[in-house]
């Protein structure tokens, strides 16, 4: 409301100092506030829509307070649920304070979609560095039916006991979702964890896998 | 023997008596026999006493006497008859003109000669006839008595000539004349001198000659030379040779005839006469049955006596002669030896190809063996280990090797275990601590299970120490309980100021405890050869393999960012 107005009103006003000019000086430098999102666009909403999967369709209804609320109170996006169209729409509104909150949230909406949990996928909107990587297991190595199988149960260990250790030793978080698999964290980290997925899809024990990590992560941890 | 017959009679029938008995005779001991025997013996002993002015017995004792004490006593007294002899004769042949004087006692010189017979003939019969002592008893007699005779007649033409001069100063008497002796020392010298011009012109008798003067050396009488001298006159190339061995004793090829010739052609009968008792001497003493055999048992035939005399010398070599002999043939043989091609054995360094094939094998071959020879286990050798064996089990000594305990240099460091449970952190609040860990110096890193773990060891060393308390006699103080406490690298001033006023360089840990390298770390300049070329082979091996992980990487990327686009519209 007041952005409308105030670019104009702003500019009349900041110039009232230098009634006079001076014969061969250039006037004095107008100082602008910074634009908001809205201003930005010129004025103009914008929009992101994010597909929603079947399976994840009753953890989004499930989970959709969690969602909405910090979208709606501390990013200040519109968002609503588009059942027709099974869609998650975002918008910006005119109190965005950042341009940047829209792909946030955006981000957000996306990694649940994923199959990360809301917890964790909230640290997406609280920190920046933080990225999604996803790569297929076709990618790493070309599987086949049972080796495919075995490959996807050596990824996650007995009652996923080596994805949390990877997810433990790394600070990431990793969502298996058949052949396709999707890591969570900052860049370092998610190197070091997609390293050792690849290693496990290879072929190589968990054990050696384990021994890596802990060597690793501590390096990791005294980089610090 | 006329003049024999006329003084003495029973001698000289002892004699016909003796020399008329015939040969087999003698085999048997006959006391008549030796009775006469006996007395021509004495007879001739007698005879010949007037020329032995020293002698101790006045007459030979033969009665309750054996053969040899006998024979001792007229060895006694013919021993200085006969080098007096041998001098008179050398004289003799010097001076052709005192035999001219002897020749007017020709009477004298006849008995002489048919004495020589008559003792060349009993000579003979005396060798024929064997082992018994007496013969040669005999035959010593006789040339002594011959000798005698000869000597008596020489001093008595001397005596002639020189019983005018008289005697100077009481050396001289009958045998030793001094102007002779001059002049024999004079005539030697020449002869030596002589000798030496002609030395080259002699052939073999010069060797023989040499041999046989070193026999002469041994002589002591120098005068049997002479004889062969006068032999050998009529021979020019052996007019001043010295006498030789083989003068004396016989060579056997040359000497024997010309000795047969000169002793058939010399009026003299003295030299062969000498010539005769020598060889006589000479067999009888080495070997009178060897002389028996071989001699003719002719008695009137001189030839036939010295060929049997010339046998004997070619056969019987003296022991020296015998000793070189077999000297030589031994130095021949070993030379022969020698020269010939030796067994491979003998030749040195010998290669495989220069010997037959496995003749190594057969030969012994001696070489240094460097190795220790392997023990031999015997049962005393095994029942000794077996008995240390024993022995150590009992002590509980057995020598094991115990590693050397390293103390810790570095703190030990708290092992991050892997939790294998899922997180109950959200993402957000993992990375929230970190963040809060990070600005915040504060707070140290706490692992999951420090809580837990700390308090159950706690309780169970409390409860150890009581039990320890309970068990021991001795009192045992309570146990410093080391905490494991974890040293975090975190700057020392975080430790102890809770709001920072400025911030500290200093860490906790040491340095040596921050570092987590292995061994030595070595700068470029220290590095060898070998160590530069791994290093760069590593340095290779991770750029290759990061260079195809980043090759594998873009076509992930670029997928994945496809992916994005697809979804988010």
């Amino acid at each position: 409301m007041q952005s409308k107005e105030a670019p104009t009103s702003m500019d009349v006003e900041a110039v009232p100092s230098a009634p006079k000019v001076e014969f061969g000086s250039l006037p004095m430098k107008p100082k602008f506030k910074p634009l908001s999102a809205h201003e930005m666009s010129d004025g103009q909403v914008q929009f992101r829509k994010v597909n929603v999967p079947p399976h994840r369709f009753s953890p989004l209804k499930k989970a959709w307070m969690e969602i909405y609320t910090p979208v709606y109170e501390q990013m200040k996006i519109d968002i609503r649920m588009n059942l027709k169209a099974r869609r998650v729409e975002l918008k910006t509104r005119t109190d965005t304070p950042d341009i940047s909150n829209l792909q946030k949230c955006a981000d957000f909406v996306h990694a649940f979609m994923l199959g990360f949990d809301v917890i964790d996928a909230i640290a997406l909107l609280r920190l920046d560095e933080l990225y999604v990587e996803s790569f297929e297991i076709k990618d790493v190595k070309t599987l086949r039916g049972e080796h495919l199988s075995r490959a996807i149960g050596r990824l996650s260990g007995k009652g996923g006991k080596t994805k949390f250790a990877i997810e433990n030793a790394t600070k990431t978080r990793i969502v298996i979702a058949d052949s396709k698999i999707h890591m969570l964290g900052s860049y370092k980290n998610i190197r070091v964890a997609r390293d050792s997925l690849c290693n496990l899809i290879l072929g190589s024990p968990a054990g050696k896998v384990y021994s890596k990590l802990r060597a690793v992560s501590a390096r990791l941890a005294e980089s610090l | 023997m006329v003049m024999a017959t006329s003084i003495k009679e029973p001698g000289l029938e002892a004699l016909k008596r003796l020399k008329s008995t015939e040969a087999p005779v003698w085999l048997t001991p006959n006391p008549s026999l030796s009775q006469t025997a006996r007395a021509v013996s004495e007879h001739l002993f007698a005879s010949l006493k007037p020329f032995t002015p020293k002698s101790p017995f006045e007459k030979l004792l033969t009665q309750g006497f054996d053969a040899e004490q006998i024979w001792q006593q007229i060895d006694l007294q013919s021993h200085p008859l006969m080098s007096t002899l041998r001098r008179e004769v050398k004289r003799f042949e010097k001076n052709p003109d005192e035999i001219s004087k002897l020749k007017k006692a020709q009477k004298v010189e006849h008995k002489g000669s048919e004495g020589v017979k008559g003792v060349v003939e009993e000579e003979s019969d005396g060798l024929d006839e064997g082992l018994d002592g007496f013969d040669e008893e005999l035959d010593e007699d006789e040339e002594e008595e011959e000798e005698e005779k000869e000597e008596e007649e020489e001093r008595e033409s001397e005596g002639e000539e020189e019983g005018e001069e008289g005697r100077e100063g009481g050396i001289e008497d009958g045998f030793l004349k001094i102007k002779e002796l001059e002049g024999f020392l004079e005539d030697g010298e020449a002869m030596e001198y002589g000798l030496k011009k002609k030395g080259d012109g002699l052939g073999k008798k010069n060797k023989k000659g040499k041999e046989s003067e070193d026999e002469e050396e041994d002589d002591d009488d120098d005068e049997l030379g002479a004889f062969e001298l006068g032999d050998d006159e009529d021979d020019d190339q052996n007019a001043d040779k010295m006498a030789s061995y083989e003068d004396f004793f016989g060579s056997n090829k040359k000497k024997a005839s010309k000795r047969k010739s000169e002793v058939n052609d010399r009026s003299e009968d003295l030299d062969m006469g000498d010539e005769q008792e020598d060889s006589d001497m000479g067999d009888g003493q080495e070997d009178s049955g060897m002389g028996d055999e071989q001699e003719d048992s002719d008695m009137g035939d001189e030839q036939e006596d010295n060929g049997a005399f010339e046998n004997k010398k070619q056969e019987t070599l003296s022991t020296h002669e015998k000793e070189l002999q077999k000297l030589r043939s031994q130095i021949e043989l070993m030379e022969k030896e020698d020269l010939k091609q030796q067994d491979w054995t003998m030749q040195g360094e010998v290669t495989a190809e220069k010997r037959p094939v496995n003749s190594a094998l057969e030969v012994d071959l001696e070489f240094d063996h460097n190795v220790r020879p392997a023990p031999v286990i015997t049962e005393e050798v095994t029942v000794a280990l077996e008995e240390i064996i024993k022995e150590r089990i009992l002590k509980g000594q057995y020598d094991d090797v115990q590693k050397a305990p390293r103390l810790p240099s570095v703190a030990p460091r708290e092992i991050k275990e892997l939790d294998e449970n899922k997180s109950k952190k959200g993402l957000a609040e993992v990375y929230e601590e970190e963040y809060v860990q990070q600005t915040n110096l504060n707070s140290a890193p706490l692992s999951f299970k420090d809580e837990q773990k700390k308090e159950a060891s706690m309780l169970f060393k409390k409860l150890c120490l009581k039990l320890d308390a309970l068990s021991h006699f001795h009192f045992a103080p309570k146990p410093v309980i080391e905490d494991m406490s974890i040293q975090a690298n975190v700057p020392a001033l975080a430790m102890e100021e809770i709001a920072p006023v400025a911030v500290s360089d200093a860490a906790m840990l040491a340095p040596e405890e921050v570092f987590t390298g292995k061994g030595d770390i070595k700068e470029e300049t220290e590095l060898t050869q070998a160590e530069r070329k791994r290093r760069r082979a590593n340095k290779k091996r991770k750029f290759k393999a990061e260079a195809a992980k980043r090759t594998a990487k873009k076509p992930q990327d670029s997928t994945s960012l496809n992916h994005d686009h697809g979804k988010e519209e």
